[in-house]
């Protein structure tokens, strides 16, 4: 699979060509860094004064850099698809390859990324639990009655709640029971045949 | 066992056959067992032809003196000795006596679950329901490829009424680690049960 590039993008991106390979090395690592940690324009208007444009033209040099990095991450396109899809940009061979171990060397990260944006429900993070026996309450003394009690710790959006629940013997036994079969039901042939199949 | 003046002279009415005919007697003791034991229960008990000739005010006071008796029993999980002696100090003869105990003898293992289930617990997880998928690609992220589980704990609250559920998503080494923990409990438990 190709990307397709507009001509705007292909403009913005042309600007790369009139840098030495320094420098896009840099501005690959300025997109990168805007990815994980979310843009500051005051680096573009340094990088401007440097190199004597203006700042719009590094913003959209970066932006444009950012944008074939992360469609290609995103779509997981293969070297040689990204190496076609660079070379209708007209750039040079050195250039061609420092794009594609730009790419190469931070796909895995772009991907992890962008993971991150999709809608999602609280995720498990850890489990702690006390074994408790009831010995009497106000009602009934002379009880012996046991408890499990857990510490359920969630993620939802890098906040961490916890849940504090109960259960009785019967009831643990029973879950362990249930999730043992959930465990199980990724081995089945089944699901193996959809694993292998879907590529 | 001790109870209050209100309950003791209650009872002590209950015990005088002058008040409380032998038939009248056994109708207001199953009546305070029914009251307490028996959820739909309601007043239409105390309207027992026998109970007809019995001044109001007295049968409530003697139901409840009996129904109170019956709960500090329960709770203390008295033993018939116990509960004779008190009896007997409320002036029961022994063929009353004989009756509660054997009425409350009856009702004891059913007073004792409703007494035990009295009383305030965090959420009470009841089961679980869970959910396998493959997931495919995502807007942002095409090929992601990875199976996710969905775990869903049924959960209730004290009063034992339902309470939004406790839903995560995990992989499967978390589903693992949440097992494995769960495991662990439960050995523990048997462990602590052979003791």
């Amino acid at each position: 699979m190709l990307l397709v590039l507009s001509e705007e993008h292909k403009e913005h991106l042309g600007f790369l060509t009139q840098v030495d390979s320094a420098v896009v090395g840099e501005f690959g690592r300025i997109a990168v860094e805007f990815l994980r940690k979310g843009t500051n324009p005051k680096i573009y208007e340094g990088a401007a004064r440097k190199l004597n444009v203006s700042s719009d033209i590094i913003q959209h040099g970066v932006e444009g850099l950012t944008y074939l990095l992360t469609e290609g991450s995103k779509l997981m396109i293969s070297e040689i698809d990204f190496q076609d899809s660079v070379l209708v940009l007209g750039f040079s061979e050195e250039l061609n390859k420092l794009l594609l171990q730009l790419y190469l060397d931070n796909r895995k990260e772009i991907r992890s990324i962008l993971s991150e944006l999709a809608p999602k429900l609280p995720s498990y993070h850890s489990l702690e639990w006390r074994l408790d026996v009831q010995l009497a309450s106000r009602s009934l003394r002379q009880q012996i009655k046991p408890a499990v009690t857990v510490k359920l710790h969630l993620d939802q959006n890098e906040d961490q709640t916890t849940k504090i629940l109960q259960t009785d013997p019967a009831t643990l036994l029973h879950l362990i029971q249930q999730l043992e079969q959930a465990l199980g039901e990724m081995k089945t042939n089944h699901c193996r045949r959809i694993v292998r199949n879907i590529k | 066992m001790e109870l209050s003046e209100y309950v003791q002279s209650g009872l002590q009415t209950l015990a005088d056959s002058g008040c409380f005919s032998p038939s009248a007697y056994t109708v207001l003791l199953q009546t305070a067992f029914q009251s307490l034991l028996n959820a739909q229960a309601d007043q239409v008990a105390l309207d027992h032809p026998v109970l007809k000739h019995i001044d109001p005010t007295v049968l409530k006071h003697c139901h409840a003196a009996a129904a109170t008796c019956i709960l500090e029993a329960g709770k203390h999980k008295a033993d018939k000795s116990t509960i004779s002696t008190y009896l007997e100090d409320c002036k029961f003869d022994r063929e009353r006596i004989e009756q509660f105990c054997t009425e409350y003898q009856k009702n004891k293992d059913t007073l004792e679950i409703i007494l035990g289930s009295i009383g305030r617990c965090p959420l009470h997880i009841t089961d679980v329901s869970w959910r396998l998928e493959y997931q495919i690609k995502t807007n942002q992220l095409h090929k992601t490829y990875r199976p996710a589980y969905l775990v869903t704990l049924n959960v209730e609250n004290s009063d034992s009424r339902s309470h939004p559920d406790v839903s995560f998503s995990c992989t499967m080494e978390q589903l693992q680690d949440f097992v494995g923990k769960l495991k662990d409990a439960a050995k523990s438990l048997e462990r602590a049960s052979q003791m």
